[in-house]
């Protein structure tokens, strides 16, 4: 099994507090993985720190085999990110971000044009591609980070909560893309906390709670005969149903 | 209630001490420059006792209504002078508007600025009152006049946050904030007409904004008599009357629908996009040529700086009927590319969370090196012909020899701004807020970064162009031949050296661009 990211002890702390406390996260090539715990179990950060965004305060991060933060020329063209909190370039058409994009990769402009062009059809946004950014929806948004992150093909593939907010329709487009985009061989991880969906579409999953990583492998391992929710809540020990206290609330009474 | 607002206030100054190194410095800054004003306002308000008691108060007059002015405009405009509180950001709390009313009053009447204008401001019951009844009115003038000015900048600022909110109040907005800086230097202008007949005008401005609400103040102590008694009256009536109004802009504010999601039309596709180099630096300069006239803060910049070269040409302009010296014909030009190009001094703020776009790609210093590059070629494809523009203007008033070298001097000057601004873009980056919202240029916290930057890169364009602007100055104008040599050569050596610690930076740097405002 070759794999596409591992992270050694991967550190990070805001001032006092510990966001991530000795990450090692291990995803294999070719598999659809899902980076699921509660929030603020640290995925954002985890993510970001993978992706060369936010800077690690210890601890490795490996994607194909090259250091991410040490050998940014051999990483940098292989990945794709579309990170949390849908910040585009507000003041671009859908279409000349994506053309943007291309340009910075450098994608010869005929081969980003046509490339933009197959994407915004996918992504159902033709009618919209001269609309500016700022005026999209959250789903459109979503689509066409998404396709923003695909256009210079990468190999792996982040997403941070790329179904948040989205609507049906949307979402099973995305889907869509993403298996036929790990069905090529190529590596998807993307950080959700909606459960279905990452047993749905993941072969994979790391199971992430304060600040570490408490289970991960294939998902039928990491669910053991029960579905990935119970899993997760025994996990990241979840337990009791919150009778204890709030005995005021739900009466109305005042 | 009102006691919470103060202590809100100063948790928000007491976190910018907080924050990183260069917030403190920020801050620290802001401070030297509030005491410089307060004293220097106090010392010279208390100094008009000396002139003529007429004199004084006229001047007084002026002082107090352009400080009512400065607390209208100063909230809109650059350098996050006030970090005041977005009523927006309370409506979702269960005060009454009174409560809310007296808070925000309270925690804007808090911070460096709002005491630096009171200090100044009870200078001038030394400097002009002449009795003791006219120093008596003026310790209930100025507090008047100082809540006068509290309420109305929250008048103004309140009645324009809803229209903020959409994308064509912004646009409007824009060109508003531009025409009353415009308006505000009316007077300069005017007084240059002949620096001769200077203090008629202030008589004669004087004799104008007696009749303004912090004017009457002013009068009222010079004049410390039963008339001061009834202007102090009048002020204190205008005040509340102000106040009224705030109260009902406030409601309206926190009650109205936002109509900031109703979605726009669609863009034309660019059509000379193809005649730029393909690559990181066509990219860049493609994106940002869109920023300058799409982004409303792009639109501000350009606008103002266009505003700028227009008053300097005039406000310099030859009027004193002898022969003109070199330095009206070139000095303008120069100013001109030290304000036009002062947008390269925080180069990342402008794609401020969507910075990660480009931080994502760039895995070589090279590649920001190329991004610095395009965002200066866009600047200077935009400025240089607005330059050469003001060099033909202000040389044809003048003396049209001086169009080349003032020409030369202005684009040139344009290259050492942005030899300085490299670094502050990396070193010093500040967050600009997306919505410009009236009431802060920077994020919260990062005002003193924003005027560090600016004034750093201003003061350091300036410097560095001496070696060549003296020599002109004295009349060897063949000299600014080498300010573009000059200009562009630095310029060239300091993306070299900035792209490779911005690179290093780009966490940091991300971090700088995308507080939340």
């Amino acid at each position: 099994m070759t794999e596409a990211v591992r992270t050694r002890g991967l550190v990070k702390a805001f001032g006092q507090q510990v966001a991530v406390a000795g990450v090692d996260l291990v995803v294999p090539a070719g598999s659809f993985a899902g980076l699921v715990g509660p929030n603020g179990a640290g995925k954002t950060t985890t993510l970001s720190m993978i992706t060369g965004l936010l800077r690690p305060d210890g601890g490795l991060v490996e994607i194909h085999g090259a250091d991410a933060w040490a050998e940014p020329v051999k990483v940098k063209s292989s990945i794709g990110v579309l990170p949390e909190g849908l910040r585009l370039f507000e003041r671009l058409s859908g279409r000349e971000l994506l053309l943007y994009n291309a340009e910075l990769r450098g994608i010869p402009r005929e081969e980003g044009a046509k490339r933009a062009a197959e994407l915004l059809k996918v992504m159902d946004l033709v009618e919209s591609q001269d609309k500016l950014v700022v005026d999209y929806s959250t789903g459109m948004r979503k689509k066409i980070g998404l396709a923003a992150a695909l256009l210079h093909n990468p190999a792996v593939l982040f997403l941070d909560e790329p179904f948040e907010g989205v609507d049906p329709v949307s979402a099973n487009t995305l889907t869509e893309v993403l298996r036929r985009y790990t069905a090529s061989g190529s590596t998807v991880i993307f950080s959700s906390h909606v459960m279905d969906l990452v047993e749905r579409l993941c072969d994979w999953v790391s199971v992430m709670s304060r600040g570490q990583i408490v289970a991960q492998g294939p998902t039928d391992e990491v669910r053991r005969g029960r579905s990935l929710n119970e899993a997760f809540l025994d996990l990241v020990g979840a337990g009791g149903s919150g009778e204890e206290g709030l005995t005021w609330l739900g009466s109305s009474s005042g | 209630m009102v006691g919470l607002f103060v202590r809100l206030k100063l948790r928000l100054i007491a976190g910018s001490l907080k924050g990183t190194s260069q917030q403190r410095f920020g801050f620290v800054f802001s401070l030297i420059a509030g005491l410089v004003v307060a004293i220097a306002g106090f010392y010279l308000m208390s100094g008009l006792r000396a002139l003529d008691p007429t004199l004084a108060a006229d001047v007084g007059v002026v002082f107090f209504f352009a400080i009512l002015i400065m607390w209208i405009v100063g909230p809109l405009l650059m350098f996050g002078l006030d970090d005041t509180l977005d009523p927006a950001r309370l409506a979702l709390f269960p005060l009454t508007t009174a409560q809310l009313t007296r808070g925000l009053l309270a925690s804007s009447a808090v911070g460096i600025w709002p005491v630096a204008s009171l200090f100044a401001m009870t200078g001038v019951i030394f400097g002009l009152s002449r009795s003791v009844t006219g120093a008596l009115i003026g310790i209930v003038a100025v507090p008047v006049a100082f809540a006068c000015c509290l309420v109305v900048s929250r008048l103004v600022t309140t009645a324009l946050s809803g229209a903020l909110r959409t994308r064509r109040g912004r646009d409007l907005m824009a060109v508003g904030v531009i025409l009353l800086v415009v308006g505000s230097q009316l007077p300069g202008m005017l007084l240059n007409q002949g620096l001769g007949n200077g203090l008629e005008i202030i008589t004669q401005t004087a004799g104008v904004l007696r009749w303004s609400p912090t004017g009457l103040a002013a009068h009222a102590i010079a004049d410390g008599g039963l008339v001061g008694v009834a202007e102090v009256v009048a002020v204190a009536l205008f005040t509340a009357v102000c106040a009224w109004l705030w109260i009902v802009a406030l409601k309206a504010a926190l009650t109205r629908a936002d109509s900031s999601s109703q979605g726009g039309g669609s863009v034309r596709r660019s059509r000379f996009g193809g005649l730029l180099p393909e690559g990181v630096l066509g990219a860049v300069v493609a994106k940002e040529l869109k920023y300058a006239r799409r982004d409303p803060r792009g639109r501000v910049t350009w606008v103002s700086a266009l505003a700028v070269i227009i008053i300097m040409i005039f406000s310099t302009r030859n009027n004193t009927g002898g022969e003109p010296i070199v330095w009206m014909g070139v000095f303008p030009v120069w100013l001109g590319g030290l304000v036009v190009s002062l947008q390269a001094t925080n180069s990342f703020g402008i794609d401020g969370r969507a910075l990660w776009i480009n931080a994502v790609v760039y895995a070589k210093p090279e590649a920001l090196r190329a991004d610095l590059a395009g965002r200066h070629v866009a600047i200077a494809l935009l400025g240089a012909p607005l330059i050469c523009l003001a060099a033909v203007v202000t040389g044809l008033l003048t003396k049209p020899v001086w169009i080349v070298p003032a020409a030369l001097t202005g684009v040139g000057v344009m290259g050492l701004v942005f030899a300085v601004g490299s670094f502050t873009s990396v070193y010093i980056a500040y967050t600009q807020p997306e919505r410009i919202n009236a009431f802060t240029g920077a994020a919260p916290g990062q005002g003193g970064q924003a005027f560090l930057s600016s004034i750093g890169s201003l003061v350091g364009g300036a410097v560095l162009s001496l070696p060549v602007l003296i020599p002109v100055m004295a009349g060897h104008l063949w000299v600014s031949v080498f300010m573009p040599v000059l200009g562009f050569g630095l310029a060239w050596l300091a993306r070299a050296k900035a792209s490779v610690i911005g690179l290093r930076r780009m966490p940091e740097l991300m971090a700088d661009v995308s507080r939340p405002t």
